[in-house]
């Protein structure tokens, strides 16, 4: 029982991980209507420019906090950059152009980012030194101690929060609205007016900033960081937005909770080396039995 | 009955909250053409996708009368409805192979007989004699249909370079190519000028008359609807209004207020 | 030009210099070294200002450019509309050339061990950009986990070669169906899948394929991988230097000096006869109506589907004869290294196979060859710049899907013409 406590804990964490990133290709599905393939390696770089920002202010003595805070804002900031040049250099010249274009040009960019990141920091694994540590503690008079560390709150925390502000942000704003028209006719939001162009930039910014969190948040949980995660992650995380449907975005952060604790629970009971094959074939069986997951909308094609 | 070509009975089809077909019911004979009309949404093209199964209709049955046998159409689906069943169709928005040459689209159309005919590509790839022959037959086929739409000499060009009203011309011989039953043509004439549409007409006349196949038309055009239609049904709102000759439709009080409305 | 098109060209400039310090800065300049079990960061300012200068005029002159060619429009680029006329028109004389080139090239004075290496390399990716053009190129189905039926081709071979001491001639064709096989039990469930979900798919099966070569020990030997594999032999007659008692080898038999070279050579051959093979055939199953239902499936399947054609079993088809292409590469190459392991059916491979089949232009068999001998030349070149090479792998992938969508070789000519070519 605790150690089913344990996993649960565990797993809902890394599905908030998840979640953050699987928002990001459902709103680019959403709104271009193409996978973007290159998203799981904008989450490294967040993963990255987060962890260089907290070796920088491991050298001076300002308050963990605000520590958090500024490490939060340059991670978002810095990595929006990148989400903003990929959108703008790979996929805006292809959008007229057939299926498979933006698909292939995508590709070339997530290998770019990633051997980038490699050449760039050197192609041994980071590590970090605990940023936050300790936590609560639960039955620990049995043989399993539960724990719930302050790390892990702060990731949940941080996620609801992020999402509060995410969903006010895409119901409540113009630019929101902009987004949802993009997504359902183009053409005709262009011709009412609204620049098509700065919505889809907006997409990507937001899209990547929430991946820079995820990043952030990953790199504090694991404290290990190299430039291939973005693919391992990037795979699970549209799973997560598939399971949810894709294109919708509350259906991402539930498909990304679901892979979470699928994740950890078959690595806890089952086993640890085929957890990445258990996330593959959710991934198989989502698309094939339920291509439009839970909370999606059905697709019919107009004869 | 015995000698109805379509006998459509009591059809419904259901998207979610909109009811597109309610409760259909309508005959088209063997050697006829049968238009079908009404003001756009009335659910025209959604009876065709029943007919040749893109939609699984949600209630009714469509009974095809072919060789003495009467097929249930609902149980073709897909592709079964053309390779079976002997339904052809032809798109709103024609759907030609744009990037492969007009020989190359009708010989797409032959594509079972050849399959076939090339012993599921083991004799193709050997240059059996038998499959050579086969090919040449379809090829001749093609050149017949070609011919007759005075396409010949655009045989090797391909399909999407073609001008708008030999692009349409082009994807009725190409459906005739599976030697259909019935000939589903969903607004064969949108967007042809006068000169055209009575090309249209006479070759699907020429398919009436000449290759006794029976025809189903999707039309707005009135002048290929009252010029070559045997037989008439008009739906509004996805019921049917009227089912007679071109003649009476014409004069019906019901068809004209569903297109002009009722004086206040 | 005017003033104010210089005064927006300045700041668009200086916008982009900006934004390239933003992304350049904190990755490259700040570069974490491990010095004592903890990072430390390493400022590099110097490379992240002479990038951000780069970029900075780069974006300027760019902005020149597309000013200048904007005044000159309705001059259609002449560079790129004669390579295309030449390539097109003369791409029989062309193939034909490089054929026989490839024939005779291990005769060739400059060919060495090192060149003759780089052929089979370059002679293998062509092998396996033909078979997966069977798939993409003319049935239009989006594979990115082309590397699965490669590896299931090789680890077959080796363990029908291994455990059952069957000949290459014999566990070669095997190999070759089993992977066949495995491309229809993949291809049943997922066929029906859009475009973008199947890439996922396939991408998800490759790296699976991947995980259970890596972990099923008992059978694969997981990361160690399967050595011993027997080498391949002349019909019969092995190559090797000191043959055990009373067999014939090679080079005995034809009475040479022995020479490592002589294995290198057959390998050479096996690898160019394959492909020719994968080439020959493929260029007359599109003549047959299941390559031509391939190319209609491609272009419109709901068209094909009310033509009567099975689109099911049309994609099996491809998805399966391509793989069993891939699978007879993954035995050649099985026996040639004489050791496999799961690090060489990375993801990276797919997609380095998928590049050569876009960028060398959807079903094209000349473009493939063109795209190989361009892309793995491209990282052989910079073999020593290691990430980098693949920088600028990636980066080739996206500038020609930018600007030459279609491929190097876009055109497409009929597979049956009613009347005669000259």
């Amino acid at each position: 029982m605790e150690y089913f406590l344990q996993q649960l804990i565990n797993g809902l964490t890394l599905g908030s991980v998840y979640g953050l990133i699987a928002i990001g290709y459902t709103m680019v599905y959403g709104i271009i209507g193409m996978i973007n393939f290159a998203h799981g390696d904008i989450f490294m770089v967040g993963a990255f420019v987060a962890l260089i920002s907290f070796i920088l202010f491991a050298l001076t003595s300002i308050a963990l906090p605000i520590v958090l805070i500024l490490t939060l804002l340059i991670a978002m900031v810095f990595t929006a950059c990148y989400g903003w040049t990929v959108e703008k250099l790979a996929y805006k010249p292809l959008r007229k152009s057939f299926r498979l274009a933006p698909l292939i040009s995508a590709l070339g960019m997530s290998i770019v980012l990633q051997n980038y990141v490699q050449a760039a920091q050197g192609a041994r694994i980071k590590t970090l030194q605990p940023v936050i540590q300790g936590g609560f503690s639960f039955f620990e008079d049995g043989n399993f101690t539960v724990t719930l560390s302050y790390l892990q709150i702060f990731i949940v925390i941080v996620t609801i929060v992020l999402m509060a502000i995410f969903t006010l942000f895409i119901t409540r704003t113009a630019l929101g609205r902009a987004q949802r028209a993009c997504e359902q006719d183009r053409t005709m939001t262009a011709l009412m007016g609204i620049n098509v162009d700065r919505t889809i930039s907006m997409t990507f910014i937001i899209g990547s900033s929430l991946a820079s969190v995820a990043g952030m948040m990953f790199v504090m949980y694991y404290g290990v960081i190299d430039f291939y995660i973005g693919f391992l992650a990037g795979i699970k995380a549209f799973t997560a937005a598939v399971l949810g449907g894709i294109g919708s975005i509350p259906g991402a952060m539930l498909g990304g909770l679901l892979i979470g604790l699928i994740e950890t629970f078959w690595s806890g009971y089952i086993s640890i080396e085929y957890k990445d094959i258990a996330a593959f074939s959710t991934l198989v069986i989502v698309l094939i039995f339920f291509p439009t997951g839970f909370l999606g909308k059905p697709d019919i094609e107009k004869v | 009955m015995r000698d109805n070509l379509l006998d459509v009975e009591n059809l419904s089809m259901r998207f979610g909250g909109l009811l597109a077909i309610d409760d259909l019911s309508f005959s088209a004979k063997k050697d006829n053409i049968t238009s079908i009309i009404g003001p756009n949404g009335a659910g025209k093209t959604t009876v065709f996708n029943c007919l040749t199964g893109f939609y699984k209709a949600t209630s009714g049955s469509m009974f095809l009368n072919k060789d003495n046998k009467k097929l249930d159409l609902k149980k073709f689906s897909d592709f079964k409805v053309a390779q079976k069943a002997g339904v052809a169709r032809t798109f709103q928005n024609i759907r030609l192979f744009p990037q492969m040459s007009v020989l190359e689209n009708m010989m797409v159309a032959q594509h079972n007989k050849l399959m076939i005919a090339s012993g599921f590509s083991i004799l193709g790839l050997l240059n059996a004699p038998s499959f050579l022959k086969k090919e040449k037959e379809a090829v001749e086929i093609s050149k017949y249909w070609l011919d007759i739409i005075n396409l010949t000499n655009r045989a090797d060009d391909n399909a999407g370079d073609l001008p708008y009203g030999d692009q349409r011309k082009l994807e009725i011989v190409r459906a005739m190519c599976i030697n259909p039953h019935l000939l589903c043509l969903d607004e064969p004439a949108a967007g042809l000028n006068a000169k055209e549409s009575a090309e249209l007409n006479k070759l699907l006349l020429f398919i009436k008359n000449e290759k006794k196949t029976g025809i189903l038309l999707i039309e707005h055009d009135m002048s290929v609807v009252m010029g070559i239609s045997d037989h008439v049904v008009v739906l509004n709102y996805g019921k049917k209004i009227f089912e007679g000759t071109a003649k009476e439709t014409k004069n019906s009080p019901e068809v004209i207020e569903a297109y002009l409305g009722t004086e206040d | 030009m005017n003033k104010n098109f210089f005064q927006s060209s300045i700041k668009d400039s200086l916008f982009t210099g900006l934004i390239a310090l933003a992304l350049f800065g904190p990755i490259v300049g700040l570069r974490t070294v491990a010095v004592n079990e903890a990072l430390v960061v390493q400022p590099k300012w110097l490379v992240v200002g002479l990038i951000v200068l780069a970029c900075t005029i780069g974006r300027f002159l760019i902005n020149i450019y597309t000013f200048k060619k904007e005044q000159r429009r309705g001059e259609p680029s002449s560079i790129s509309k004669i390579i295309t006329n030449f390539l097109d028109t003369k791409g029989a004389q062309i193939a034909l050339g490089a054929v026989i080139f490839s024939v005779i090239f291990p005769f060739m004075p400059f060919a060495d061990r090192y060149w003759m290496d780089i052929a089979i390399m370059m002679m293998t990716y062509i092998m396996l950009g033909w078979g997966l053009n069977i798939v993409i190129g003319l049935a239009g189905l989006l594979d990115l986990g082309y590397v699965a039926f490669y590896a299931v081709g090789a680890y077959s071979y080796a363990l029908f070669a291994i455990h059952f001491g069957w000949s290459f001639w014999i566990c070669l064709p095997l190999a070759g169906l089993f992977a066949g096989l495995f491309g229809i039990l993949l291809g049943f469930p997922v066929l029906r899948l859009r475009g973008d979900y199947l890439a996922i798919v396939t991408l998800a099966f490759g790296e699976m394929i991947r995980i259970l070569l890596l972990n099923w020990y008992d059978l694969t030997k997981g990361p160690d991988g399967l050595t011993g594999i027997p080498r391949p032999s002349f019909f019969g007659l092995p190559f090797k230097r000191y043959p055990d008692e009373g067999v014939e080898t090679f080079h005995t038999f034809f009475g040479l000096e022995y020479s490592p070279m002589q294995r290198i050579i057959f390998l050479y051959y096996l690898i160019l006869i394959l492909a020719l093979i994968t080439n020959f055939f493929t260029i007359k199953i599109r003549k047959l109506p299941v390559g031509r239902a391939w190319e209609a499936l491609r272009e419109d399947e709901i068209a094909c589907k009310s033509l009567g054609v099975n689109p099911r079993n049309t994609k099996l088809t491809a998805f399966a004869v391509g793989a069993m292409f891939g699978g007879f590469a993954g035995s050649f190459f099985a026996t040639r290294q004489a050791f496999i392991s799961p690090e060489s059916f990375t993801f990276i491979e797919s997609a380095i196979i998928v590049a050569i089949v876009v960028l060398g232009g959807m079903g094209s068999q000349t473009g493939v060859v063109l795209s190989t001998i361009f892309l793995i030349g491209l990282i052989e070149v910079f073999r020593d710049f290691e990430s980098y090479r693949m920088v600028a792998f990636g980066g080739a992938m996206v500038l020609i899907m930018v600007f030459r969508p279609k491929g190097i070789l876009a055109t497409r000519k009929p597979t049956i013409t009613m009347r005669k070519e000259k």
